[in-house]
């Protein structure tokens, strides 16, 4: 009987969040006149924002499928590039790093390879978040649907296609015997992570891009620059050997995710201070905070601009 | 009859203008204004079970004012108050992905118009027969022609019984026909649907079909009312701009 209830109650004020609600049309005799647009609190943007995912997830779905298909289009290869990809650029960095260091580890290659792969979830999902208001012009002014969707599935459709490059690894676990177990879902777990530090920082600026584009080329350079600062041809234990400046680069919040990776490879659970984990997750959590409610704010106004 | 179910109330909407450094540099020499106004301060109000036509020439705000409607803009300044859903036509077919099958993009385009799960695989054979894709319908929408996108567009589009339909140009797709068929099936929305606004320039069918016409110019209401009057009216502000630009 309460279950009844709790759950009348909760598909009601879930429906809400639906950009149609069907209530609506099924009662004509529903609510009276109501505003337009009329905003919910941005405080409650980091809640709402998640709800209003699952709420549309039947139009969430079908947009990240519209994405991946068309991701590969008319290639021969098609989703193996998702693979290809990180393992040439991976190459190209193996080469440059041997001749300029000298063949500092046997696993090398591996380890840029998880670097490049982790690194570039999150570029690609900081990127899409960022264009996805300016990107998606002509369907913003033609249909109205919640706008949070745009930058999400951007990066929901990242992190799919990044948890395919990570297939990657069962060849390397057969090629390197590395061990085959439960740590290997610690490569997952970190993908998702890199995908949500990216998506909480796009989401501060992407309706800033939409007023003017600058915003955009500087994240594409951020993103460049971001990979040298990050573990990505070198890794964690490496700064660990070089004092101050191995202190100072362990602030970079990647640097968690990509370790983790590795060390998931490894066999073995994450191999540095908890505190670091913490810190990485935590800075996450408030970017998507700050990020939701500087969306969440700014969006509508942002539009017009487009 | 009398029960309103959309008030547009003193709605102002600025467009901002683009701004550079090179033009903000040039900008200081000479005047130019930081906004666009596109709609002026429009009051409309409109009943339950009413058919209202829009028209004006081009630039005049009557998009826009579908958008505040439908809520893609917000206004700077007045309310936009609607009772019941709506359903916005315009641009059929936005969003479309090329690589995917006849019938997956009714589905994507289905939810983007925002059908439940359930609703649109129910609706799904209608969508199907109305569009009369046949065999195609299972080929990927790149190999389509324009109209025949159009028809897919329009089949789904049309599956939804919204409470209030808002039209933007979007009569008359494909070959004459479908034409035909198109402008019957979107007469049956019309007719279904409680309430109906449509933006044209085919002023016959908009005095065969509306209650009322609206007359905008330059982002304000200039007339409303009965058709024949807001159309003669229309044609005369049209001859006056025309002499105007000839002095």
């Amino acid at each position: 009987m309460v279950n009844e209830w709790i759950r009348i109650k909760s598909s009601v004020w879930f429906d809400k969040l639906r950009h149609k609600p069907e209530y609506m049309s099924e009662s004509s005799s529903g609510p009276g006149l109501t505003i337009v647009g009329k905003k919910t609190p941005a405080l409650k943007a980091p809640v709402t924002n998640l709800m209003t995912l699952f709420a549309n997830n039947f139009l969430v779905r079908n947009l990240i499928r519209r994405e991946i298909r068309g991701k590969y289009r008319n290639t021969f290869l098609g989703y193996a590039w998702t693979v290809i990809e990180p393992t040439l650029l991976s190459i190209v960095y193996w080469f440059l790093f041997i001749m300029l260091a000298g063949n500092p580890d046997e696993h090398y290659a591996v380890w840029v390879l998880i670097g490049v792969i982790v690194w570039s979830c999150f570029g690609k999902s900081l990127m899409a978040s960022v264009t996805s208001l300016s990107g998606n012009t002509r369907m913003i002014h033609l249909v109205y649907f919640p706008r949070i969707i745009f930058p999400m599935t951007a990066v929901f459709t990242n992190i799919v296609i990044t948890m395919m490059s990570s297939l990657v690894v069962i060849p390397i676990i057969l090629a390197y015997g590395f061990p085959f177990g439960i740590h290997l879902i610690m490569i997952p777990i970190s993908i998702c992570l890199a995908g949500f530090l990216g998506i909480g920082l796009g989401l501060v600026f992407a309706p800033l891009n939409c007023i003017q584009k600058d915003v955009e080329h500087l994240f594409r350079f951020i993103v460049r620059a971001g990979f040298f600062v990050s573990p990505v041809m070198w890794t964690y234990e490496m700064a660990l050997d070089r004092g101050v400046f191995g202190e100072v680069v362990l602030w970079n919040p990647m640097v968690v995710p990509i370790t983790m990776a590795r060390h998931g490879l490894m066999g073995k659970w994450l191999d540095m201070p908890i505190n670091s984990l913490f810190y990485s997750i935590g800075f996450a959590v408030v970017l998507w905070i700050v990020g939701s409610m500087v969306f969440h704010k700014y969006e509508r106004e942002a539009v017009k601009h487009l | 009859m009398s029960e309103v179910v959309i008030s547009v109330e003193n709605v102002v909407l600025r467009f901002p203008r683009r701004r550079s450094l090179v033009s903000l540099i040039t900008g200081m020499f000479k005047k130019t204004k930081r906004t666009f106004t596109a709609l002026d301060g429009i009051d409309i109000s409109i009943n339950k079970g009413e058919i209202i036509g829009i028209i004006g020439t081009n630039g005049c705000g009557k998009s826009t004012l579908l958008r505040i409607i439908s809520g893609i803009y917000p206004p700077d300044e007045g309310t936009c108050k609607v009772k019941g859903n709506i359903s916005l036509l315009a641009g059929l077919g936005t969003g479309f992905s090329a690589h995917q099958t006849g019938k997956e993009n009714a589905i994507l385009y289905g939810s983007i118009l925002g059908y439940s799960e359930g609703k649109i695989i129910d609706k799904l054979p209608e969508i199907i027969s109305f569009s009369e894709l046949g065999e195609f319908i299972n080929e990927p929408i790149r190999t389509y022609s324009a109209g025949m996108k159009a028809r897919l567009g329009l089949a789904v589009a049309s599956a939804i019984q919204p409470d209030i339909l808002l039209i933007d140009e979007v009569l008359g797709v494909g070959d004459p026909t479908f034409k035909k068929k198109s402008t019957d099936r979107i007469m049956e929305m019309v007719a279904e649907a409680g309430t109906v606004v449509i933006v044209s320039h085919s002023f016959g069918m908009l005095s065969d079909l509306c209650d009322r016409i609206i007359l905008l110019e330059k982002g304000n209401v200039v007339s409303e009312g009965d058709p024949s009057e807001v159309i003669a009216k229309y044609h005369s502000l049209a001859k006056k701009r025309k002499s105007g630009g000839d002095e």
